[in-house]
């Protein structure tokens, strides 16, 4: 604790907290900014990470929408194509079968449908995954829906310090830019400088080294994934872990790389595994490195079925670490 | 044989661009169509008549007809959309024979049907903006009226005034009419029809003027108030040009909207009387652009008591408790048994 | 407020525009000379010259996929268009979004749009920026009657209303969503009964009279502009053309009686004949405005026609900034 005092970059905040301050930082850094959505203003959020703001920075910024998600995206668009940088908050990305359209055929279009001539800053916050009951049409990851549309960012930070970063590198960029979090890591805490920062968009990371084994993953797999390559050591099979960050643009290089290094692939999510980012990962790798492959490459994700409601039932439907040492047995033989 | 009750409601009142001036509320037609209904229900409490309606583009009378599951004879819209559909309607009403018409809509409508039946016996119910001419009843009231006199329950003459109203006659056109004021304006164009630029009015010929009503008929109003019961008409020269202004006047020349009006004279007309009007300028007629008229053009406006005959629904209704005629029949019969 | 002379020439002059760039615009998707579909607004031109008379190039826009009407009307250039719906580089979308994504940013026109009912929700975007920046610019937003069934339409409407922004709602009633009748698609005959239900002013007004247009538009953006509030205007008007092309009549879901009975009430001929009546244009000033539109419009081809398609290298330009 004596250390925190002379190094205050070591501060720890929550995931949450880091959320907060991310979204302070761009309304105070960027004047044209705002922040629309269900329950954002005097709420704060139903997942808290927006409470102080509507004091700080006044029902003008900070904006309570009707339960509108189509509206509230267009607005979002709208606003963008005219000049300002908004913040929309779509509160569980389940909702996003109510905006749809906004989000494909407007949002994600309007830039390259008119030429190059629309500018579209926006940064869109939501909230994916299971494990805590919130049953079937509040714990979905969908990122895969996104990911497949030209014109958007999609990023998915697995940590607070990657939250708080991403999250302003969303708010500078003059793309659309869906920002995935993870309500099971709301409370997860972790380092984050109190200055503003960013996290490059399109950028993985290598959060654990390793030579014989590569996972490849994002947000709250990348936990799951290091306790499996815990796990995996003791085995004694060095695992290491790609932590994606970003998935619209996808970074293939690193993935690749450490692939060609330790020849032997996993993708970890926790969306349904058929029809996921898995897939596409897995193509991309036989595709760049089939000749540095020593086994095909594996996937780990949730069955094909909706997300369950019963506490028993989800436990045993959202991918982790002992599922992920498991498949890696099969595959590795260890 | 019964002479049948008309229904004639007007799809298009209550939805024109005073909505946006004077604050008025868009009347939407799903309330029309409960106003019929509940004519209906008042109809039917008096007991069988036969009904002729206006088959409107809407289906406002269509609908309720319907839900009520009765027999009505429709008459088929002309389906231009614009006042000609009312107006057109009014003639077949005449041809049927109509004891009592019921109109929904304001004084746009009920000029409209009084230019196609210039004497026609009304219920007006006011479903409109400007609504000098209709009063405001509750429906059911209103066809407990219509039943009433229908049915002959109630006598016609005892409870019906007839009304005075201006003849408008155009030189090479149509003849027009006004049941409450008809105005010359400088605009040069109909457009969105409601009269809303005191500025630009010349002239104004009014049948009544009363001061707790909304349009022109406030502006007399407030300077020399007539009732409808008088023999008389008032002619008003306005100005907006302060010079020839004589007196001002703060009228509600549309519900939720005043303007201060210049008066350069004011007169007080025999029926018969008439004014000679000669273009270029619009005639607005009971409160709406109507009629352009072309450079040298000339019209005639010339105010008589021909007009509409206008049931009071009061009187209908006293009359009827008087004479009994809604006891229902069993206690009648009991009342008869007792004796 | 009645219109000025020079504001009715300019009406005047605008309806004009849309007429001939769309019959030309016709004939040549008919000859095959234009890849994909248009949507042609022949019969609607007084809503939109009423309407965008009242705007600045700052006032914002959002279309349908019937959109070169409000883009003309809105001050788009020939040559760009023509250029847009031929495909070719020099479009406004540099050929990318053809007829149904047509836009100019430069002038607030945010884009036809082929999903209907998208555009309202946009424009309360726009208007929200408006509000934002207290520009004291308002946004238009244009859609039909089929749109006027799109949950989309009631979100923005509710949005608007909510936020008192600045912003007009445009509903071109032309009786037909697509191929189906309102009769079949909707119970009401007047989307503007629905004002009432969002909390903000309805008007029905005749769409195919270019002064009762201007009237009603014109108070409705003064009262978006003063800060009051958005506004429902319904124009009740007719598709002289069909729903894709040019083919009016002899079509198996409309009536030729009905769209005679319209065409009597064509729009430009109605006004034309009021302005010569009425000595604000003369016969031979009109048979001018018509002969020079129809020169730009020969010009407007020619151009498009010269003008190189996108290079395939370009196919992934701007798909990100």
């Amino acid at each position: 604790m004596a250390e925190s005092k002379t190094q205050p970059e070591a501060r720890e905040l929550t995931y949450v907290a880091a959320i907060n301050e991310a979204v302070r930082a761009v309304l105070t850094e960027q004047p044209d900014a705002f922040v629309a959505g269900e329950d954002v203003a005097g709420a704060g959020s139903v997942f808290g990470y927006y409470k102080g703001l509507l004091e700080e920075f006044g029902a003008e910024r900070v904006i309570d929408t009707p339960i509108s998600e189509e509206g509230i995206v267009g607005l979002g668009v709208g606003a963008a194509a005219t000049g300002l940088r908004p913040i929309i908050d779509i509160m569980f990305m389940d909702f996003m079968g109510e905006c749809m359209d906004e989000i494909t055929n407007q949002m994600a279009k309007m830039r390259y449908m008119f030429g190059g001539t629309a500018y579209l800053p926006i940064t869109v916050l939501t909230m994916s995954g299971a494990g805590i009951s919130m049953a079937a049409q509040h714990s979905q990851s969908l990122e895969a829906w996104l990911c497949h549309l030209p014109g958007l960012k999609v990023v998915m930070p697995a940590t607070p310090y990657d939250a708080k970063g991403l999250i302003i590198s969303a708010s500078r960029d003059d793309n659309p830019v869906f920002v995935v979090l993870n309500k099971m890591s709301l409370g997860m805490k972790g380092e984050v400088p109190e200055d503003s920062y960013t996290v490059p968009i399109g950028e993985a990371s290598i959060v654990r080294p390793g030579e014989n084994f590569t996972i490849v993953t994002y947000s709250r797999m990348v936990h799951e994934s290091v306790k499996a390559a815990e796990a995996l050591s003791s085995l004694g099979v060095e695992t290491e872990v790609v932590d994606l960050r970003s998935l619209q643009p996808l970074d293939t290089n690193v993935v690749i790389e450490s692939v060609k290094r330790t020849h032997r692939a996993m993708v970890v999510h926790e969306a349904v595994r058929f029809g996921g980012m898995g897939g596409e990962i897995a193509a991309q790798i036989q595709e760049l490195a089939f000749d540095y492959l020593d086994a095909p490459v594996a996937r780990v994700g949730a069955p094909f079925s909706p997300v369950p409601f019963s506490p028993q039932l989800e436990q045993s439907y959202i991918p982790n670490a002992d599922k992920i040492v498991a498949e890696a047995r099969t595959l590795l033989d260890v | 044989m019964k002479r049948p009750i008309g229904i004639a409601a007007n799809p298009a009142s209550g939805k024109d661009i005073r909505r946006l001036v004077a604050r008025a509320s868009v009347f939407d037609n799903q309330e029309k169509c409960s106003i019929v209904a509940r004519c209906l229900v008042g109809i039917a409490a008096v007991g069988h008549a036969p009904i002729v309606y206006f088959d409107d583009t809407h289906r406002i009378t269509r609908s309720a007809i319907e839900d009520a599951n009765i027999s009505a004879t429709p008459i088929e819209s002309l389906g231009t959309g614009t006042a000609r559909d009312t107006t057109r309607v009014a003639v077949d009403m005449k041809d049927f024979d109509c004891r009592v018409v019921i109109t929904l809509g304001g004084d746009g409508t009920n000029r409209a049907f009084v230019k196609g039946w210039l004497n026609a016996p009304l219920l007006p119910i006011s479903t409109g903006t400007n609504n000098v001419f209709p009063v405001i009843h509750e429906a059911t009231v209103v066809g407990v009226a219509a039943a009433l006199i229908a049915s002959e329950m109630v006598c016609f003459d005892d409870v019906a005034d007839q009304q005075k109203v201006i003849h408008v006659r155009i030189d090479d056109e149509d003849d027009d009419i006004a049941l409450i004021d008809a105005v010359v304006s400088m605009d040069r164009f109909i457009g969105a029809r409601a009269l809303l630029d005191c500025g630009q009015l010349r002239t104004a010929f009014l049948t009544h003027a009363n001061p707790a009503a909304v349009g022109m008929t406030a502006i007399g109003g407030l300077l020399e108030p007539l009732n409808t019961t008088v023999d008389a008409g008032l002619v008003i020269e306005l100005s907006s040009n302060p010079a020839s202004a004589r007196r001002w006047v703060r009228a509600p020349i549309a519900p939720g909207l005043f303007q201060d009006v210049g008066i350069c004279s004011l007169q007080r007309v025999a029926l018969g009387h008439s004014l000679e009007i000669i273009g270029p300028c619009v005639l607005a007629l009971d409160g709406e652009r109507e009629r352009v008229l072309k450079p040298c053009q000339r019209a005639i406006l010339a105010i008589e008591r021909d007009g509409p005959w206008v049931i009071d629904v009061e009187r209908a209704l006293h009359a009827a408790a008087k004479n009994g005629a809604l006891v229902p029949a069993w206690e009648l019969n009991e009342a008869r048994n007792a004796g | 407020m009645q219109p000025s002379d020079d504001v009715l020439r300019d009406i005047h002059r605008r309806m004009v525009r849309i007429r001939i760039f769309e019959q030309e615009a016709g004939k040549l998707m008919e000859a095959g000379k234009i890849p994909g579909a248009l949507h042609l607004y022949v019969g609607e031109e007084a809503v939109a010259a009423g309407v965008m008379v009242h705007l600045s190039d700052a006032d914002q826009i959002t279309s349908t996929h019937r959109g070169h009407g409000h883009l003309i009307a809105k001050g788009g250039e020939f040559h760009k268009m023509f250029a847009e719906i031929f495909g070719r580089v020099d479009g406004y979308c540099k050929g990318k979004g053809g007829s149904m994504h047509i836009s100019d940013m430069q002038i607030g026109m945010l884009g036809a749009n082929g999903i209907v009912g998208a555009g309202p929700p946009i424009a309360v975007g726009a208007a929200f920026t408006n509000k934002f920046k207290k520009s004291g610019n308002v946004a238009v937003s244009f859609f039909g009657d089929g749109a006027s069934n799109e949950g989309s339409v009631h979100e923005a409407a509710n949005m608007a209303a909510l936020y008192k922004l600045p912003i007009v709602f445009i509903c071109e009633n032309n009786g037909y969503g697509e191929y189906t009748p309102q009769a079949h698609h909707q119970a009401i005959v007047d989307v503007a009964d629905r004002a009432r239900g969002y909390g903000m002013p309805g008007v029905v007004v005749d769409g195919m009279d270019a002064v009762a247009v201007y009237e009603a538009a014109g108070e409705a953006i003064k009262r978006a502009r003063a800060g009051e509030g958005p506004t429902l205007l319904e124009c009740k008007t007719y598709r002289f053309f069909d729903h894709v092309g040019v083919r009016g009549m002899g079509l198996s879901y409309r009536s030729d009686d009905e769209l005679a009975k319209w065409q009597q009430r064509d729009p430009i001929t109605l006004f034309e004949a009021t302005l010569i009546e009425q000595n604000i244009v003369s016969a031979e000033e009109a048979k001018v405005v018509h002969d020079k539109v129809e020169a730009e419009v020969q010009a407007g081809i020619e151009f498009a026609e010269a003008s190189p398609m996108p290079d395939p290298a370009a196919l992934l330009d701007d798909v990100y900034k």
